[in-house]
Parts: C-alpha cells; structure tokens; sequence
C-alpha cells in the first residue's frame, strides 16, 4: 500500500510548484496559497503514513523500487525510495516544518510582487529536499543535493531587484559547488571501494570490514564525503556562504538555512555512518572540524548588529555542534541535535522575521528595543527558543547539547573544552539579541511606534513551533536523568545497517562525569547568558564603551576575523588575475587570434585573390578549359 | 584536288577569326562549309556533301545571317577594356593544340596505314535509307522530337509573352 | 617522318589533320572574338571537325553507312543548338543590347 502513495511525498510539492511557475500569476494569490499549502500538508500526511509503515516493517526499513534508473555496466542504479527510521524521521522533519513555514510565509509575503514564484522556489526546495532524503542510492540523494543548491541559490537572491542578494545566491552556489566537487569524488570512490552506489548495498558490504587504520581508499572516500557536507552544511573551510544568505526572504532562512537543507551534510553522514565509523582518521577531522567551527562562528556572532547575521552564526555554530557529535561517534547524539535544533532554530529565525515584519524591515538590532510589549507572543515563543539554544535544564537543546560535549569529552577534553566556550559564546549571543530587541528602551521611536504583532498566519508557525522545540527533547533523555536516550535506540536500525560488529563498543564513562559535565556546561551557559542579557538589557551604550576599550578585539570580531577580505586578497583576487591573464592569452590570442581569425583572414585573402579570376565572362572560362586540355594531352603524350 | 579542299576549307576558317564584319564573316563561314561539302566528295560521299550544303550552308548559316541583320550588329562592338593576356593566352593555347594535334597524326602508324581510297564505290542514298530506318528508327524518331522540343524552347525564349 | 605526299593526296592522316586545324581554329575563335554570334560560329567550325574525322575514319574503316547516318543525327542536332543558340543571343541582346559576351558577366563575384 506504501508502494502506490509513498512516491507521492515528494512529487506532489513538484506538481505544486509546476502550478505556481505555470499558471501562478493567472490563478491569483488565494490559488496560489491553498496549492503550496494543500501539497506540502499533503506530503507530511503521507510521511506521517509512511513512517508507522515503516515503523511496522521488519527491520524498520521500508525498501521501495520503482524501476531502473542507470544501468552501465557494473554501475545499476535504481528509482527508489527508503524509509528507515532516519529517513522517515527526515521526512516529518522536512515536511512538517516545511509546512508551518509555508504557513507563516502566506503571512510574509502577501505583500510581495513575486508570490507566486516564491512559492514557486519554495515548493520545489521541499520536493529536492525529500529527494535528498528519501533517495535509496547515492546519485539520487545527489540529484536532490543539487536541487537544494539550486533552490537555495534561487531564493537567497529572491530580491532581485537588489545588488547583494544575486551577489549572496552566487556566492552561496560556487561554495557549494566545491563541496559537491568532493561529494562527486567521495561517490567515485565509494563505487570504486564498494562497486554500487545503492546506500543499503554499501552499508551492507561495509558491515564485513575492519575499521581502516592507515589512509585507505574508505579515508579517501568519507573524507571527500565531508568536504561536500562541510560545502552544504557551511562548515569550516565553507561556511562563508551562509551568513550572506541571509539576503533572502526571513522564511526562506528558516526553512532552508537553519532547519534543513544545511543539515543535510549531517544527514549523509549519519546515512553512510557504518562506512564513516570504519575511518577513525576522518572521525576525527569531522570532530576536529566541527569544534572549531563552532566556537568560531560563535565568536563572530558576538558583536552583529544585524539580527538575521546573528542567527546565521549561530546556525554555524550549531552546525558545528552536529558535526562534533558525528566525529565522537554519535551519531544518535548528532542526529539528536538535528532535529532539535530544526525546531528551535527555525522558531527563532520565524521569530526574528516576525520582528522584522513588524518594524517594516528594520533588521538592525541597535534600533529595535523594547518590543516586549509590543508583540508578546513573539516575545514569549522567541524566549523558549533561546532557552532551548541555550541549553536550559530541561529542553531539547539541552538533551542535545549535552549529549554531543559529554562524548566529545570521552573522544578527547580537549574538544569538550572548545565546545563548551563555544557554548559559553551563543548563550552570551542570544541573549544579547534578547536583551537589544525586547528589553530596554525604544531606540527608534519612529519605528517603535509603528510596531505591530504579526498576523496569526505567522503566529500560530511560532507557537506550534515553540511547543515542538520544547517537546523535541523528549525523544533524547538520557539515561541518568531516567529517560533511555529513545533516538539512539530508535535510529539503531538505521546507524548500524548491515553491522557485523554492531554493538560491540561498550559504554565508558561513569554517571558522576556525566552530572559533573552536566553542571559545568550548564552552570557556563546560565552564567553567560544573564551576563549578556544584564549588559545588553539596559541599551548599548557598553557596547560602545567595550569598543572604544578594545578596539582591535572588537573590530576582528565584527569584522568576521577579515576572512571574507582575506578570501578576496588571497584567493579570489589572484583567481581573477590568473583569469584575465588565461583570457587574454588564451582567448584573445590563441583561441579568437590563431583560431579564429587567422583561418578567416587566411580564407578570405585567399578567395578575394581567387576572386579575381571569378570574371564571369565566358571567354575566360572556356580558355581555363583549354588550359586544362593542353594539360591533359601533355600527360597522356609526354 | 585534296590539297584544294582543305586549303578552301582552313582559309575560309581563319578568315571567320580575323574578320571584323559579321556579314562577311559569316560568308567566310559559307565559303569553309563548301570546302567541307568537297572533302567529303573526295571521301566519295556525296550524300553527307549534299546535307552538308544544305543544312549548314543552307540552313544555319542563313539563320545566323539573318539574327545578324534582325540585331544590326554588323561590327563587333569596342571593348570595354583590351584584354591581351587572353587574346595571347588563346593563341598559345591554340598553337599548342594544333602542334601536339600534328604531332600525334603524323606519328601514328594506325592512320597512315589505312588508305581511305581503296573502297568499293561512293555512298548511295539507298543504302542509307535502308540503314536509316531498319536500324535507327527509334533514334531517327527521337531526332524528331528532340527538334520540336528546341523550336519551342527557342520560341519559348524569344517571343516577349506568350 | 612519313613524306608528306600521301598527306597532300588525301589519305587518312591528311584527312585528320585537316579536321584537327579546324577544331584548331574554333577553339581559336571561341576564345578570342567576344562577338557572341563570331563565337557562335567557332562553335560550328568545331562541330564540323568533328564531323569530317567521324566521316574520314568511317571510310577508311570501310563502313561508311553508319558512320552517314551517325553525321545525319550530328547535323539534327547541331540545327537544335543553332536555333537555341541563337535564340539565347537574341534573348541577351533585348536584355543588355549587347551581343558581347564579356558584357553578358552577371556571375561575376
């Protein structure tokens, strides 16, 4: 019964956005609505269907083939779809949120010119993103990848008629391409290790293996593998891309830059985690990379003025998070924070476009304040948000979070260490934003005055969602707090498919460094984050006063460490040097000069000297005849 | 009685070449097809001599007279321009012909054994006739058609409108 | 070298020889005069060449039946040619009132 509705999940969203680009303009805006909504609706009740048949299944595994796709020489790949539990929780996750911000984009963007084609872009991002999910081979997970990219690029430069948004779509897209260069290689590679590119096939044949010590062709492979995630999920060295696409539509960097398409980096690894967890060398790149990263970012979000840059660094900085998790091996833990961190990232993202919305695109942060009043279910829903980032005693972040730094601790304190500073920072950072935006006194009356709540289209998105970040936590309890951590027990099936040796790493680590990691970590973050809340909450005239105090600290950090100027002076510049020189040299001269022109110069001279014996007097012809029989005779009499 | 005809006939051919006057020159073109008409006497075949009078000197001959007189075109018009590269281009190519022509005659052994006198006797319309029709009738027939086909195509490309 | 008496007295090489001059001086006449009707001529000079060497080879092969019958169907066409011919002269003289052939140079580039 799955077989006959469950390739309808992600094609519907396909079809409505086929009406959209179509008929979109004609049908009216009412149309419009009801067909993005209807079809994305549509798709989670279908996932929501097929993820308790899959639950059902043996093994927890739903395999779905609908017929042969490639088929060249050894290389078969098939049209198919899977439902595991990684999958199918994917699945909710991509369309459920989906669907709320369908919901609040109807409020959003109402006003806008290009409705149609936003929802347009939008629809088509869900169905590339339920490709990429539920595809049971690498290239279609691929085709999904760089579908996403392709959305992505069209929405983050939605605003056409501006200068830096089609600049941002660009820049996002050529980052990602890197990544997708490895993402290519890692595929080759694993086909070259494995001999197919169906995922089950591959977990299957890696469950026979030994984990590879020296630098193998599996190293090879995941390391490409986590060049193409750090490309979409922006982590070090490709992280660059994600706080400019922020120029897009607010929704936009709620559902596609905070809640799903960046986690998808996440999200092959954890798919492919069997064959990663044979590579310890890339394990610890990935933990390594992911713990830089997100004390980095977390620096960098310190001293933003703009709301939305705020959240792009935090959305890096939690990013990195994941992947630290993925590194120490927990893949549960990381997935965990996955899907926590879609709920409240994307409420706060929704929460900050609520904001902006109000204030009439007002998006910096020093002339907001006071809002509290103004639009209390903002307020109150972007509150549980923070506390959840944050990592407050009880909600989902905190399950997460604390997870993933007490196995960073048992991989190496070192990581612990830079993950909770890291921790420390986004506390600090959050409440900053809390405390500039709602509290404190209006610094823009102008735009204080004009404040309004958003309309319950956008609302009721945030309250949904608030409760679902509060309540994502439920499925990550740990064991000491008498919960049985249910998400490591629930993707089981999924991390160790095809084991040999599944289960077979035993659990280190005591209950008393468990409470004791506990502790710290949280006593650090409450502290932080009053400080940040008590400084920022009065105005930001400390602010100020710290920049004056250090100004070289202060100007790094605002300045994003220079590394996009740094990018411009090392890589882009000399890029563009080497560019013209080839163009010059190469275009110019080899290709258009001794290619081009030269043949048709010579051709030309050629004919207009031929030309000349071109008289068109029939006299001249016939004594060329004559010629050529003299010539004849000549070499048939010599 | 050779000697003569041949003269007659390459005489009469030269002066076509280097006459100015169209009329005369066309007479010329009459004086060489007699010399023709008596070579193919000495060939003692007086059936194609008669045809030769009749149909070229006769016929075309008079034709191309009369275009000459409809177009009063009895001078060759002044060039545009001299052209001596052709002119001395035609000669040489002309002399050439007419060198190796000589040559290839005169060193073949085939044409100098054959002796065209030693025949029966001349040419009679009846055996011709015979031939003609016994052997040729459906290209006797063709013939026929092929002339209407030109007598229209040449109306069809004089006359202004049909 | 044969002597040049047998030529003189009309056998076969004198009768091609003949013939070959006379295409000779088509050609010539062809090439050189730009007068359309002149060249027409030289086309007729050539024809007739050609007809004297199909005729002198004839009989000295001794069968010359065929070889009359061959010239009839020559002389049928070469009429066909004159009138087209000369209608296409007549033709170009209403168009360009000229009978020049280099005036007649519209392939010309």
């Amino acid at each position: 019964m799955m077989h006959k509705t469950a390739w309808l999940i992600p094609v519907l969203p396909l079809l409505g956005s086929a009406f959209h680009g179509l008929l979109g303009r004609k049908a009216g805006k009412a149309a419009v609505t009801v067909v993005a909504l209807g079809t994305v609706l549509a798709s989670f009740a279908l996932s929501l269907l097929a993820f308790f048949a899959a639950k059902a299944a043996p093994g927890h595994r739903l395999d779905l083939v609908y017929g042969d796709w490639m088929a060249v020489g050894a290389l078969k790949v098939p049209f198919g779809l899977v439902f595991d539990p990684l999958s199918s929780v994917m699945a909710l996750v991509v369309s459920g949120i989906g669907a709320l911000i369908h919901l609040y984009s109807v409020g959003y963007m109402w006003e806008e010119e290009g409705y149609a084609r936003y929802f347009c872009y939008l629809n088509l991002f869900v169905f590339f993103m339920l490709t990429l999910v539920l595809g049971s081979s690498l290239p279609l997970l691929f085709v999904g990848w760089e579908g996403v990219g392709l959305c992505s690029y069209l929405l983050i430069g939605y605003y056409i008629e501006t200068d830096y948004a089609p600049a941002a779509g660009l820049k996002a897209f050529l980052f990602n391409r890197v990544g997708d260069l490895g993402m290519t290689m890692g595929m080759m590679a694993l086909f070259g290790a494995f001999g197919t590119l169906t995922v089950s096939e591959i977990l299957a044949k890696a469950g026979h293996l030994h984990p590879e010590t020296t630098f193998g062709l599996l190293t090879f492979a995941t390391l490409m593998m986590f060049l193409g995630a750090t490309g979409k999920s922006a982590q070090i060295p490709l992280y660059l891309w994600l706080p400019d696409a922020m120029a897009g539509p607010t929704p936009v960097s709620a559902l596609i830059h905070a809640a799903t398409m960046v986690t998808s980096g996440i999200y092959l690894i954890c798919r492919l985690a069997p064959v990663f967890v044979l590579t310890p060398t890339t394990l610890t790149v990935v933990a390594w990379t992911g713990a830089a990263t997100a004390l980095f970012a977390a620096t960098m979000g310190l001293f933003q003025r703009d709301i939305k840059k705020v959240l792009a660094y935090s959305t890096v900085s939690q990013l990195g998070y994941m992947f630290l998790g993925l590194g120490a091996a927990g893949f549960a833990a990381g997935f965990l924070h996955v899907f926590t961190h879609a709920w409240f990232k994307a409420l706060l993202f929704l929460g900050a476009g609520s904001v902006i919305h109000g204030l009439h695109h007002q998006q910096d942060l020093f002339r907001m304040g006071g809002l509290k009043a103004k639009m209390p279910v903002t307020f109150w829903t972007m509150v549980i948000a923070t506390l959840c980032i944050m990592g407050f005693p009880g909600t989902s972040g905190f399950f997460s979070k604390d997870e993933i730094l007490y196995l960073a601790f048992l991989k190496s304190p070192a990581l612990w260490a830079v993950g909770l500073a890291g921790a420390a920072c986004t506390a600090f950072y959050m409440w900053r934003l809390m405390g500039l935006a709602f509290w404190g006194e209006a610094r823009d009356h102008h735009a204080y005055d004009h404040a309004h709540e958003s309309p319950w289209t956008m609302t009721l998105p945030l309250a949904l969602l608030a409760v679902g970040a509060l309540a994502a936590g439920l499925l990550g309890i740990p064991k000491i707090w008498g919960g049985t951590f249910a998400i490591e027990h629930w993707l089981e099936p999924a991390v160790t498919f095809g084991q040999v040796h599944a289960g077979e790493h035993a659990e280190h680590g005591s209950h008393a460094l468990a409470w004791g990691l506990m502790g710290v970590s949280t006593t650090v973050a409450l502290l932080s984050g009053f400080l940040g809340w008590s400084i920022y909450r009065k105005g930001t005239a400390s602010e100020e006063a710290f920049a004056e105090r250090n100004p070289l600290l202060y100007k790094v950090l605002a300045n994003k460490y220079y590394v996009d100027e740094g990018v411009e002076a090392f890589i882009l510049a000399p890029t563009r040097w080497i560019a013209n020189l080839a163009w010059k040299l190469f275009d110019v001269i080899l290709i258009d000069g001794v290619g081009v022109n030269l043949p048709g110069a010579v051709t030309r001279i050629a004919g207009d000297f031929t030309a000349r014996t071109q008289t068109g007097r029939v006299r001249n012809y016939a004594l060329g005849m004559a010629f050529g029989t003299v010539l004849l005779l000549w070499l048939f009499l010599k | 009685m050779f000697a003569i005809f041949a003269l007659i006939t390459l005489l009469g051919a030269l002066s076509v070449a280097f006459q100015k006057n169209l009329v005369i020159a066309g007479l010329c073109m009459v004086v060489t097809f007699f010399g023709v008409a008596g070579l193919y006497l000495m060939l003692s075949n007086p059936v194609a001599a008669a045809l030769q009078i009749i149909v070229y000197s006769g016929a075309i001959v008079v034709l191309v007279l009369f275009v000459i007189m409809l177009l009063n075109a009895h001078e060759e018009e002044a060039a545009a321009r001299t052209h001596p590269v052709q002119r001395w281009g035609s000669a040489a190519a002309a002399l050439v012909l007419a060198a190796g022509a000589v040559k290839v005659v005169l060193s073949s052994g085939f044409a100098s054994a054959m002796r065209p006198m030693d025949i029966k006797g001349p040419m009679d319309l009846n055996r011709l006739g015979i031939e003609l029709f016994r052997g040729h009738l459906v290209a006797f027939e063709v013939v026929g058609l092929l002339l209407l086909a030109a007598m229209i195509g040449a109306v069809a490309l004089v006359k202004k409108d049909l | 070298m044969t002597s040049l008496t047998p030529i003189l007295q009309g056998n076969l090489q004198g009768y091609l020889m003949v013939a070959l001059l006379l295409f000779v001086i088509g050609l010539f006449i062809v090439l050189s005069r730009r007068t359309l009707l002149i060249q027409f001529m030289g086309v007729e000079l050539m024809l007739n060449a050609a007809n004297v060497a199909l005729l002198a080879f004839a009989r000295a092969r001794g069968n010359d039946v065929q070889g009359t019958v061959f010239y009839l169907f020559i002389i049928a066409v070469a009429a066909c040619e004159a009138a087209v011919g000369l209608g296409l002269v007549v033709g170009l003289f209403r168009l360009r009132q000229t009978t020049d052939s280099d005036r007649a140079d519209a392939l010309k580039l």
